[in-house]
């Protein structure tokens, strides 16, 4: 009897067991399976939520309608008012493609749910919402629009922000789509080889070529070690390989000011074989190169040699923005943006608010200090360098009557291809109202021929339109 | 007046109170398509649920616990499957009331009639004549022949079967001293059980050959003296497994499936994969009754109950039901070993093991713990054998929970 009742319990225990693992692995799985399960494109119910919640708007700055959704039989569908114009910034919302951009990443609060399911079931409770958030954008429509026609179809990008709330104006890049007639078009898109899917001004890596120039002389003035008379030859002869500059002709006798305005590239090859790849770097670093810079999309990571063991001549090519040097565009535009912000990068953005169904802001963006890339004489002395680059230098083409606009000019060798032309600047010099960085890929020009023009009307447009 | 008429300490009031809040949803449900035979529907299964508790308590000595378990759990039930489909609903209400008439009537006869003991040889033959009748006149569902139709009532043999084996099992050991001077009488039971696994192996009823196995195990681990049997018993089931899996491509399906139901997802793994979809979309507290989608899953009512629960009243309530089990299971074994009675003592054992096997097997089952074998939760999930044969099951250990004669010897 003692015996069978040590069994019993025994039986009794192991049952037990069986019943608590079956809790164990429920909750389990609730909490760390239930997520990922649930947003699998195969279940159902994504879709039949979805598209009975009235989808938030997109909306511009200053209130302008660029995405909104309409009742379609029973169910919502998406209207894109304004074509290939935001592909790459609001991206689309289908059924059966997907989503991308803001369309995906702001998702829940496009719908006005939770990632939580539970805190969503409390919400549906106290209120079944059938209204989701509409979203404020920073960007400018007319801005925007004037940018993209500006690039008139050619590839490329251009990143036009604020440069002291980090507030991005406009954000381009070519080739795009239309969002609109995706259906019809996605064959084409996904098998166009100039990958009209990528957006080029976060996810394009670049050699930023002279433009880089700024931040190399960022460190030499920083540690104090640039050069005040260096005679130019055209060339400059590193572990045996000639440097050359644009044009193989000799600067003469230049000062750093002089080295930047026309762009000397044997003075910075040199200046940044004496800083070395470890003061180089850090300065990169600081200007947010090698560093994951957070936005409402997601931006491929730019590129500068780690510290250590490199050779010479990667260092020379790196000081001039050639070689290992990888950037993206807003990586240059938040460059440009520190020198222009006194030393201060500060966070992107894209979404100003978001708006609830009821017109109440529940969420606003705050102006944020990313990088203190520099202090404030050093961004000073290079404003002012820039100045001179727009005025005297390869940054003519950008100059602004009446108003004093920073620059630095250009051109990439591209590997696989023709030239990078580029621009980076500022204006007003003295109170800086935008930033902007412009790249025309494989332009085979150079950058103040072809991209300063660029960046020069679009600053004008913004300063003339813009008034925060 | 009102303090003493209403007192929610009591549990069957509580019962009460909650399936008339779950009614009320429903109600709220299906408010547009709302008739009166509904509505009477709906109160005269609270009512009845209530009396049946109310009169178990006046007239039953033993446990009263087990009774309120299963009419929390046939609540809950009831409910889901009303709001999946209501058609089903109002079938499901008959066969409760009938479980509950058929719950009285088998504690009357086993109550009162002697020697329940002493019928191995009948328990035996009826079982083995069931499972004939299924292989003659069965009828292929979902893979599984396990469904015969007399006289257009179809039902499944294998509900009733389980609980003539566990009547079998326990007037075997009842008797054990008696079998053991037989020349081959030690073995007489494990042979019957593996003809009874071989029978629902040519079935196809994976799952019951799982309850089974398992039901026999654990109540051969308690009593057989031979301890070498039982471990060679141990074995032998182990080894059959790993050989079905190699032979049987039906079996090895369901492992590869378990695996990795997402391969399969618009195949073999389809069930599965939405049954976690509705687990996942109802969190842990659901989406509230009549605003998930527990439809999109096959066959949801029966197999796939616990899969809606979880969906439309969470998780937590889903582990409410597996608890509810599990003190079910409680109180079976604890009625088990306060009974003198042998015979009863392993039948109790025997049901308890039964209900919390069966109900193991297709929660872990519907949540991908454990490979999924297509079989009813007891009491919760849709259909008339099932219910009945667990209502009559109930009725049985109800019996076992009080004071009964000693067999005289």
């Amino acid at each position: 009897m003692e015996k069978e009742i040590k069994r019993i319990i025994t039986v009794l225990a192991g049952i037990c067991i069986l019943f608590v693992s079956l809790v164990v692995y429920l909750t389990y799985f609730q909490i760390f399976k239930a997520d990922k399960v649930k947003n699998s494109s195969y279940n159902k119910r994504l879709w039949i939520n979805e598209e009975k919640i009235l989808r938030g708007s997109i909306i511009d700055r200053n209130g302008k309608i660029l995405a909104y959704s309409e009742l379609n039989g029973e169910t919502y569908a998406r209207v894109y008012n304004y074509g290939n114009l935001y592909s790459h910034i609001i991206g689309y919302s289908y059924r059966d493609y997907g989503k991308s951009n803001l369309e995906l990443y702001y998702n829940n609060v496009l719908l006005n749910t939770s990632e939580s399911a539970a805190l969503n079931e409390l919400k549906n409770l106290v209120e079944p919402n059938s209204e989701g958030n509409t979203l404020k954008l920073t960007i400018d429509h007319h801005l925007q629009e004037y940018s993209r026609n500006q690039m008139k179809g050619k590839k490329g990008a251009i990143v036009a922000m604020n440069p002291s709330t980090g507030e991005i104006y406009a954000m381009v890049s070519l080739p795009d789509f239309n969002p609109s007639t995706l259906r019809e078009d996605w064959g084409n898109i996904v098998e166009d080889e100039n990958s009209p899917l990528l957006n080029r001004a976060i996810s394009g890596l670049y050699q930023p070529g002279s433009t880089f120039k700024v931040v190399t002389a960022i460190s030499a003035l920083e540690n104090n070690m640039y050069m005040e008379d260096y005679e130019c030859t055209g060339t400059a002869v590193v572990d045996g390989y000639p440097l050359k500059d644009y044009d193989g002709k000799g600067h003469g006798t230049v000062n750093l000011n002089e080295a930047l305005i026309y762009s000397c590239n044997p003075y910075f090859a040199e200046t940044g074989i004496k800083l070395g790849i470890d003061r180089l770097s850090e300065t990169a670093e600081k200007f947010l190169l090698n560093r994951e810079i957070p936005f409402d999309l997601p931006v491929k990571k730019s590129l500068f040699p780690k510290k250590g063991n490199i050779g010479k001549t990667d260092v020379a090519a790196a000081s001039i923005g050639q070689g290992k040097v990888l950037v993206t565009p807003l990586n240059m535009a938040l460059i440009a943006s520190g020198i222009a912000n006194k030393g201060d990068i500060m966070k992107p953005v894209l979404v100003k608010e978001v708006i609830s169904k009821d017109g109440k802001v529940i969420d606003s963006f705050k102006a944020e200090v990313i990088s203190r890339a520099t202090d404030i004489f050093t961004a000073n002395e290079l404003k002012n360098m820039m100045v001179d680059v727009v005025n005297k230098g390869t940054g003519k083409n950008a100059r602004i009557s009446n108003i004093r606009v920073a620059g630095k000019t250009g051109t990439a060798e591209n590997p696989s291809g023709n030239d990078h032309a580029w621009f980076i600047g500022f204006a007003p010099a003295d109170d800086p109202k935008i930033a902007i960085a412009v790249i025309l890929e494989e332009e085979g020009s150079t950058g103040g021929q072809k991209a300063a023009p660029i960046a020069r009307n679009i600053m004008l447009e913004a300063l003339n339109t813009i008034n925060n | 007046m009102l303090n003493r008429g209403v007192n929610y300490k009591i549990p069957r009031n509580l019962l009460f109170l909650f399936e008339s809040i779950a009614l009320f949803l429903m109600f709220m449900y299906y408010r547009n398509a709302l008739d009166r035979s509904t509505i009477i529907y709906g109160l005269s299964l609270i009512f009845i649920i209530y009396i049946s508790n109310l009169i178990l308590s006046k007239i039953v000595s033993g446990d009263n616990y087990i009774f309120l378990i299963v009419t929390m759990l046939a609540s809950i039930g009831i409910i889901m499957i009303y709001r999946i489909n209501y058609e089903q609903g109002f079938k499901q209400i008959i066969w409760i009331s009938l479980g509950i008439v058929l719950f009285f009537a088998t504690y009357f006869i086993v109550k009162r009639i002697k020697g329940w003991e002493k019928l191995f040889l009948y328990y035996c033959l009826a079982s083995v004549f069931l499972f004939l009748a299924t292989l003659l006149l069965g009828r292929r569902f979902k893979g599984a022949i396990n469904w015969i139709s007399i006289g257009g009532i179809s039902f499944q043999p294998t509900e009733i079967i389980k609980i003539l084996a566990i009547l079998m099992i326990a007037s075997y050991y009842t008797n054990y001293d008696r079998f053991k001077e037989k020349k081959w009488g030690r073995y007489y039971l494990i042979g019957i059980m593996y003809l009874f696994v071989f029978f629902l192996f040519l079935q196809r009823d994976l799952g019951s050959v799982l309850i089974f196995c398992s039901l026999f195990l654990a109540l051969q681990y308690i009593y057989d003296e031979n301890r070498k049997l039982v471990l060679a018993n141990i074995v032998v089931l182990m080894f059959s497994g790993l050989l079905g899996y190699v032979i049987f491509p039906h079996v090895r399906i369901r492992f590869e499936t378990w695996i990795n139901p997402w391969e399969y997802i618009d195949t073999i793994g389809y069930q599965i994969t939405q049954s976690l979809f509705a687990i996942s979309e109802g969190g842990f507290f659901g989406t509230g009754l009549g605003l998930g989608h527990p439809d999109f899953i096959p066959e949801v009512s029966k197999d796939f109950i616990f899969s809606a629960i979880c969906e439309e009243m969470g998780i937590l309530t889903g582990i409410g039901v597996i608890m509810l089990f599990m003190i079910l299971v409680y109180r079976g074994f604890k009625i088990s070993i306060n009974q003198r009675n042998k015979f009863f003592r392993i039948v109790a054992l025997g049901i308890s093991i039964l209900f919390g096997i069966q109900s193991f097997i297709i929660f872990g089952g519907v949540i991908n713990m454990i490979p999924l074998t297509g079989i009813t939760i007891p009491f919760v999930s849709y259909g008339g054998s099932s219910m009945l044969s667990s209502f009559i099951a109930l009725g049985i250990l109800q019996v076992a929970s009080e004071e009964l004669d000693i067999e005289e010897d």
